[in-house]
């Protein structure tokens, strides 16, 4: 298919820089891709990475800098001209219509395709495409059937269609099964021999060091180091990426007590199309004890999450909180008994457009002393807001910045902020529910979040945590419960804990098949 | 191939500048000013003529305050308009619910007139509060039908402005006909303790004090109310509202209730204050114009009444002109429209840029 040099530069960025209101996302960036290299970018979240690419990609326009595509110098203004120039990206979130197939997605937009749509033909050299890597999707099958990582390969596919030689991948193993990234590590390395270059935006350490050939680290809008990926190691990038070692392991200080916090008894749930989501789940979490609940996304977690904080209704079965059967009171009342629940997406709890003071009294602004009858203290939100802005170090300009300015960590800092403080007079939240909290924060957020749920566990909170991240769950969890399908195939004590026994039964097969 | 035509693009701009959104908004207002003159002069008429006409509504005191009178319902309907916007509910119903507005106080008057229920002072207190609770549960019906069924409130809010019209009009043309009127579809005249300007002598001052006062309400509940609170929260997304503790249904309804009530006053400043009766379409559309200045004045209170009393003024100017230029009042109406054209138009050149290239 394709040949030629393979030390080809593809793309050179020079001196790259790029200025927004206050920052300088990117500082005299410079950048290059070889053909046939997997070249990882690295770096936290605001380092200036995903800004470059979507320089690269024309979503951005550069202030400084030039770019040159295959030596010749190119002025990209916007996707398209990107596309021109054989540069095609996988953005983090998939950019697909689910109603339609998948080669509809494929030439969505393609205006080489013609006004008369030769289907035969497309579909033909999609499966050729799709053979060649050894995929199992048809190009008839419509995108809303696809798995997450089926639908990555709608989106790769796009860009091999378009014959990009070119490709910049977001965060692509964030929405990824153990399998599913393997399987796409395996695809790149394939890619990477038929001569293209790709780009691995990540902030994931292993990752880099198992799939990349080089690796570029910024931090705050600077490249600190590009080396190839054999001369380092995941300490090393570590130090380059945040400036200090991390903190890889959390010491247990006191074990869980032996009285249950919360009990869910023979749970059952439907999900917003009124589907059975949960279906017959039961488990205990005792005080100061994490269970983890380990699952593909969509296997009725969310919907679980949400029961619990009384924000879905329950069909049939029992929450009992301390003693307390509180099966479908409502958000105000579990808010008042000390449940914090952290949300997947902050925006099912993040008001953009509000303030950073007022998102933070937003379960307790009816309060004494943030309101008064009906009137608000504005004085006390503000101080209280400075208070929760400098215990966890939430980066804004001031407390009366809108939320949706703030980047991803920081909001999640807000997010805990608030939750983890509980109303006025209260203590602090007797039980936690987060879900993949971490999802998409870089090194340092994910650090602070993780150590901030600790040290609530040994306040003596209990914590659902519900996750993806394996490495993330089995570094935090005392217990690990796997759902599939809206069940709980198996519960695992901290000793039984194994990567691939809990990737298999994540696929639904029984303890006794995985083990 | 090189193509004949340019190529155009548009491009979305993905930071818009302060100094861009400002440039922009300012060509745009000049440039629908040279529109309008260049359609005046197309009818015959003297362009700086017609501008000068305008330009005096604002100039002369007396005119001012006809522009703060027609003003009135538009200022007072739009400051409901910008709770239901906060809110994200998209109430295009003002109009109706200022026709459910002129129903009620009208029924108040009546209700004085032919029962004697109402001592004389009180008349317009309960024409007031009638005409709030009428436009009010009017608005309320859709904030309900979105909140517990999940019905689009543009519909059920658009349809309900022609139930209302045709209500207001059975009554008039029915029952509520003046039987002294010579059979003119119109009801009784008002006498003077119901009508606005009773007290201060003047319509206008009553009017703008009015419009300050309920901005000021309007201002306070947003800004410093838990409820206003609540209301802001819902705008921003339900699920965000529920997360919080917030009961959507119940913001909804009420922050649709306040905004229908507003429009329902409006609906009365129409009936005691400019006309002084009910009769079939008393109001031009406040309601709808309304939605214009709301969105002009950036749903900000204090701005809505300037913007409001802009277009009572443009209201009073099509007065003029038809009377001094001998144009015809679909003239001004066609200046209005191009000067709402061109603000959406600005808005759109706000958030995207356009490219065209040749090759």
């Amino acid at each position: 298919m394709r040949g030629g040099d393979s030390r080809e530069i593809l793309v050179e960025m020079r001196g790259i820089t790029k200025r927004f209101p206050n920052v300088l996302a990117n500082d005299r960036v410079d950048f290059t891709l070889l053909r046939g290299e997997v070249h990882a970018l690295l770096g936290e979240n605001g380092a200036g990475k995903t800004t470059l690419m979507n320089i690269l990609y024309g979503l951005y326009r550069l202030d400084e800098g030039e770019i040159r595509i295959k030596g010749r110098r190119v002025n990209i203004r916007s996707p398209r001209d990107a596309i021109r120039n054989g540069i095609g990206m996988v953005h983090q979130q998939f950019r697909l219509i689910p109603t339609h197939t998948v080669a509809e997605n494929v030439i969505l937009g393609l205006k080489e395709a013609g006004f008369y749509l030769n289907y035969s033909d497309i579909n033909e050299r999609l499966r050729e495409i799709i053979s060649f890597y050894g995929w199992n999707i048809s190009p008839s099958a419509r995108v809303w059937q696809l798995s997450a990582g089926e639908k990555q390969q709608v989106e790769l596919l796009k860009a091999l269609y378009r014959k990009a030689d070119i490709l910049i991948l977001d965060e692509p193993t964030s929405v990824l099964t153990p399998q599913e990234t393997t399987q796409l590590f395996a695809t790149l390395r394939k890619m990477a021999g038929e001569g293209l270059g790709i780009i691995l935006i990540s902030h994931k350490l292993d990752e880099v060091m198992q799939v990349s050939d080089r690796v570029t680290v910024m931090r705050r809008g600077r490249v600190v180091a590009t080396k190839p990926t054999r001369e380092t190691n995941p300490n090393e990038l570590a130090n380059l990426m945040v400036g200090r070692p991390l903190i890889t392991s959390f010491e247990r200080l006191n074990k869980p007590s032996e009285k249950p916090i919360l009990r869910v008894e023979n749970l059952h749930v439907l999900d917003d199309k009124g589907l059975p989501a949960v279906r017959g789940v039961s488990f205990t979490i005792r005080r100061g004890e994490i269970l983890g609940i380990a699952g593909v996304t969509g296997n009725g977690q969310q919907e679980l999450a949400e029961t619990i904080a009384g924000i879905r209704k329950a069909v049939s079965g029992k929450i009992i909180l301390d003693d307390m059967d509180v099966t479908n009171k409502g958000s105000m009342f579990m808010i008042r008994q000390g449940v914090a629940y952290i949300p997947a997406e902050s925006s099912k709890c993040v008001a953009y457009q509000m303030s950073v003071a007022e998102n933070l009294v937003m379960k307790s602004f009816r309060y004494e002393p943030f309101s008064k009858s009906i009137v608000i203290d504005w004085n006390s939100i503000k101080q209280h807001a400075e208070r929760l802005i400098d215990a966890f170090s939430i980066v804004t300009p001031s407390p009366n910045t809108r939320a949706g300015n703030l980047s991803g960590g920081n909001i999640q800092r807000l997010i805990l902020a608030r939750e983890l403080t509980g109303l006025p007079g209260s203590s602090a939240p007797k039980l936690i529910i987060a879900t993949y909290p971490t999802r998409g924060l870089d090194v340092a957020a994910t650090e602070f979040v993780r150590r901030t749920l600790i040290q609530n566990r040994d306040q003596g909170a209990a914590i659902l945590l519900v996750s993806e991240d394996l490495e993330e769950i089995m570094m935090l969890s005392d217990r690990i419960a796997v759902m599939y399908r809206g069940e709980i195939v198996g519960v695992l004590e901290q000793r039984e804990f194994d990567v691939e026994v809990i990737g298999m039964m994540m696929t639904g097969a029984k303890r006794g098949e995985a083990a | 191939m090189r193509s004949a035509l340019p190529l155009i693009r548009v491009q979305r701009r993905l930071e818009v500048p302060r100094r861009v959104s400002a440039a922009v908004s300012a060509v745009f207002i000049l440039l629908s000013f040279a529109v309008a003159a260049l359609i005046f002069e197309l009818m015959g008429v003297s362009s700086i003529a017609t501008f000068g006409v305008i330009a005096s509504v604002f100039t002369n005191p007396n005119l001012l305050l006809q522009a703060i009178l027609r003003g009135l319902p538009i200022g007072l309907a739009a400051l409901g308009l910008s709770i239901a916007f906060r809110m994200n509910f998209w109430n295009i119903g003002a109009e109706g619910q200022l026709y459910m507005g002129m129903f009620a106080a009208t029924g108040v008057v009546l209700l004085h007139e032919y029962q004697g229920l109402i001592a004389e002072p009180l008349v317009i207190v309960f024409m007031v509060l009638a005409s709030f609770v009428a436009g009010g549960l009017y608005c309320a019906l859709s904030a309900a039908l979105k909140a517990k069924m999940g019905v689009n409130e543009v519909l059920t809010t658009l349809m309900l402005n022609y139930v209302a019209i045709l209500f207001v009009d059975f009554l008039v043309y029915g029952p509520w006909r003046d039987p002294k009127g010579f059979n003119f579809p119109l009801s009784i005249q008002f006498p003077d303790y119901a009508r606005l300007g009773f007290v201060m002598g003047s319509p206008s001052y009553e009017g703008l004090a009015m419009l300050l006062v309920v901005a000021f309400l309007v201002y306070g509940l947003m800004r410093h109310t838990t409820l206003g609170f609540e209301m802001r929260v819902v705008g921003e997304s339900p699920e965000v509202a529920k997360h919080a503790g917030i009961s959507y249904a119940k913001a909804l309804i009420i922050g649709g209730f306040i905004s229908g009530g507003l429009a329902g006053i409006a609906g009365f400043s129409v009936v005691s204050g400019i006309i002084g009766r009910l009769r079939p379409r008393a109001s031009p559309g406040y309601g709808y114009t309304a939605i214009i200045v709301a969105f002009l004045a950036l749903l900000n209170p204090w701005l809505i009444i300037p913007a409001s009393i802009f277009f009572g003024g443009l209201i009073v100017a099509g007065d003029l002109i038809q009377a001094s230029l001998k144009l015809p009042f679909a003239a001004v109406q066609i200046f209005q429209s191009i000067i709402f054209l061109f603000i959406i138009a600005g808005e759109f050149m706000k958030r995207y840029r356009i490219i065209v290239s040749w090759r």
